[in-house]
């Protein structure tokens, strides 16, 4: 599903930083994979450049068999849109906007007709046990619902890949728990899945755990998560 | 239809921020109508008081000649005459209306009580030449004119002496030398100075001289205009009247020019200030909305991010930033428009119902230019959403990783 080549990228400031010094990696089609690493590591980089939300300087990226390299900021929301769908430690609501009008969000930008959109939207809403929660503000919502609906929002437009940054960051352990069982069973639909975590807790619930180091892919532990207890604390 | 629905929900939802950028369009916009419409009453009241200030007028008196010309005496009178009203009429240069005048001095009698008055006979156009003020119906007409009727325009002191008040005074009749003159109008003065047509007066009296002539014209605004037409008309009446062009002497020209140009500047200046405080205004304005579009568009930075992150196109974030501010502007900026018209009109009412005929007002009609008022909401408008626009443009630019975490 992904495949990345060489992977360079250089921040130019004031002092040019090289954050990404040449990744090779694999992630097979419903894998689960979690990036490990200090801050400063280059795991939110590498997170980003997987998203399409920032590009690299060399090497080649293939999504689903197709290169990703060089692409106008539309085809690359195009992309974004389709293929992807995020998951943020900030959630990343729209203030002014209901849960069910927040899930809905992205297939608008796919040009669903509205009554289609509300359905699906509900749909995934109660997947997540929030149907009667549709119309509540995120500010009316506590940390762990508010995760669960931008994870109803990265599914509603069911995406290859699934890209989550600290997704139990701001949440704590009980809710964690329930945040990383859930994007496990989402996983096991097929759904290829790369989490960025600093909680070893939580990177045990993955198939692989790619440790990052300055730039370069220092260790691939490979987890077996079925064996872990899931009672055992995460934090 | 699903993207006017999404603005609505914008604009809906984020009240605070619609409401304290649609209240400084509106405020703008009504304090320059405010303004425009004072300006224009200062200026409608200013040209009220000195109406007769503001014309160009010219008499012609009559004198004796002071010097001999061919084979005529000195010291002859030039008398005025109906040919000399003629010539003035009828494509003299730069002469607008004359009205000659004819006056005498007669008694006026109403059962035991009388008068002496000064009856002047006079054209229509003479109510505006020495600015007569009407208190009660009206001068006289063209018809008066035309016909020769035995109208009288009279004043308010013989109206109060004669009738107790100028309401009584209307429609009666007047004996001025056995003849009756129906009172048509009552004008604001106590000279004792009552207006005939003049037609009527030439017929009772047969005149065929006058001792002055009085006209207005156009197009003399400087002061070498004037000159070059009083040396026009004088060579032109000393020709017909067949005095020396070089006597000083013969008839003497006196204008208004220099009052009427003076008064004319003192309105373009007040103008000006207008136009330039105006401006000001449209620009404070401007300077206002632009800034809290540019804010807004910061504050929605974040939004922007989230937005592009999830597939959203630069153009469609773009182009619904920028049709919210439209609608924002445009929706308020016509609300600001109606409260200020809706304002001048308001006090239009209470001025027109207030105004005292006596009273010097400093203040009359106030007016604004309907053009002028859509052209600078217009304006505004343009600028309101131009204000969104760069901004949002380049928060659209900046990667959606960035977006997101600005703060």
């Amino acid at each position: 599903m992904i495949s990345l080549h060489d992977i360079n990228k250089t921040y130019f400031g004031a002092q040019p930083l090289h954050v990404l010094k040449g990744i090779n990696l694999e992630i097979a089609d419903g894998e689960m994979v979690s990036i490990m690493g200090a801050s400063g590591s280059g795991k939110s980089t590498l997170l980003n450049i997987l998203g399409l939300l920032d590009n690299y300087d060399s090497g080649d990226y293939y999504l689903d068999g197709k290169l990703m390299k060089d692409l106008t900021e539309n085809t690359a929301a195009e992309y974004r849109n389709k293929m992807i769908g995020f998951i943020f430690q900030s959630f990343n609501l729209i203030p002014y906007k209901t849960a069910i009008e927040n899930v809905a969000l992205p297939l608008y930008y796919q040009g669903v007709s509205r009554k289609k959109r509300n359905q699906l939207a509900l749909e995934y809403l109660e997947r997540f046990g929030l149907k009667e929660w549709a119309d509540h503000y995120p500010n009316e919502l506590s940390g762990g619902q508010k995760q669960r609906v931008s994870m109803a929002r990265a599914l509603v437009t069911q995406p290859k890949v699934i890209l989550a940054d600290e997704p139990t960051g701001a949440l704590d352990s009980k809710t964690s728990a329930e945040v990383i069982q859930i994007l496990r069973e989402v996983n096991q639909t097929g759904i290829t899945m790369v989490i960025v975590t600093h909680e070893r807790g939580i990177a045990m619930r993955t198939d692989k755990i790619i440790h990052l180091k300055d730039g370069i892919i220092e260790e691939v532990e490979t987890n077996n998560p079925d064996l872990i207890d899931l009672n055992t604390q995460i934090k | 239809m699903d993207f006017w629905r999404e603005i609505l929900i914008s604009l809906r939802r984020n009240k605070l921020r619609t409401i304290l950028t649609g209240f400084s369009i509106s405020w703008g916009i009504f304090i320059l109508i405010v303004l425009l419409a004072a300006g224009n009453g200062l200026i409608n009241g200013v040209s009220y008081n000195f109406e007769s200030r503001l014309q160009n007028v010219y008499t012609l008196y009559s004198l004796e000649t002071s010097l001999p010309y061919k084979g005529h005496k000195a010291s002859r009178y030039i008398y005025f005459n109906d040919k000399d009203i003629r010539t003035l009429e009828n494509g003299f240069p730069h002469i607008d209306k004359v009205s000659p005048m004819a006056i005498y001095n007669e008694t006026a009698i109403k059962d035991d009580k009388s008068k002496m008055v000064s009856l002047e006979g006079v054209r229509p156009i003479y109510s505006q030449i020495e600015d007569v003020r009407m208190v009660r119906g009206r001068f006289i007409n063209e018809h008066d004119e035309a016909c020769s009727e035995k109208v009288i325009v009279i004043d308010e002191d013989l109206a109060k002496s004669f009738y107790d008040n100028a309401d009584n005074a209307m429609g009666q009749f007047l004996m001025i030398s056995g003849i009756g003159f129906k009172i048509v109008g009552v004008w604001k003065d106590e000279s004792n100075i009552c207006y005939v047509p003049f037609s009527t007066l030439k017929k009772i009296h047969n005149v065929t001289q006058y001792y002055r002539l009085t006209f207005t014209t156009y197009g003399l605004d400087t002061k070498v205009d004037n000159e070059q037409f009083k040396e026009y008309l004088k060579r032109k009446m000393a020709q017909l009247h067949e005095f020396s062009p070089n006597d000083p002497q013969g008839i003497w020209i006196s204008s208004t020019m220099l009052n009427a140009i003076e008064t004319n500047r003192i309105m373009h200046t007040l103008e000006l200030f207008i136009w330039i405080i105006g401006i000001a205004m449209l620009i404070s304005g401007i300077v206002g909305v632009s800034n809290i579009m540019r804010i807004t568009v910061k504050e929605r930075t974040n939004e922007i991010g989230i937005r592009k992150a999830l597939g959203a196109k630069s153009r469609s974030i773009l182009a619904s930033i920028v049709t919210e501010s439209m609608v924002i502007t445009t929706l308020f900026g016509y609300i600001g428009m109606m409260a200020g018209i809706l304002l001048t009109e308001i006090a239009n009412n209470i001025l027109n119902s207030k105004m005292d005929d006596n009273a010097m007002t400093i203040f009359a009609n106030f007016t604004v230019d309907v053009r002028i008022v859509v052209m600078a909401t217009l304006l505004l408008v343009v600028c309101g959403v131009l204000a969104g626009f760069f901004p949002a443009r380049k928060a659209v630019r900046v990667k959606p990783i960035e977006a997101m975490n600005y703060r």
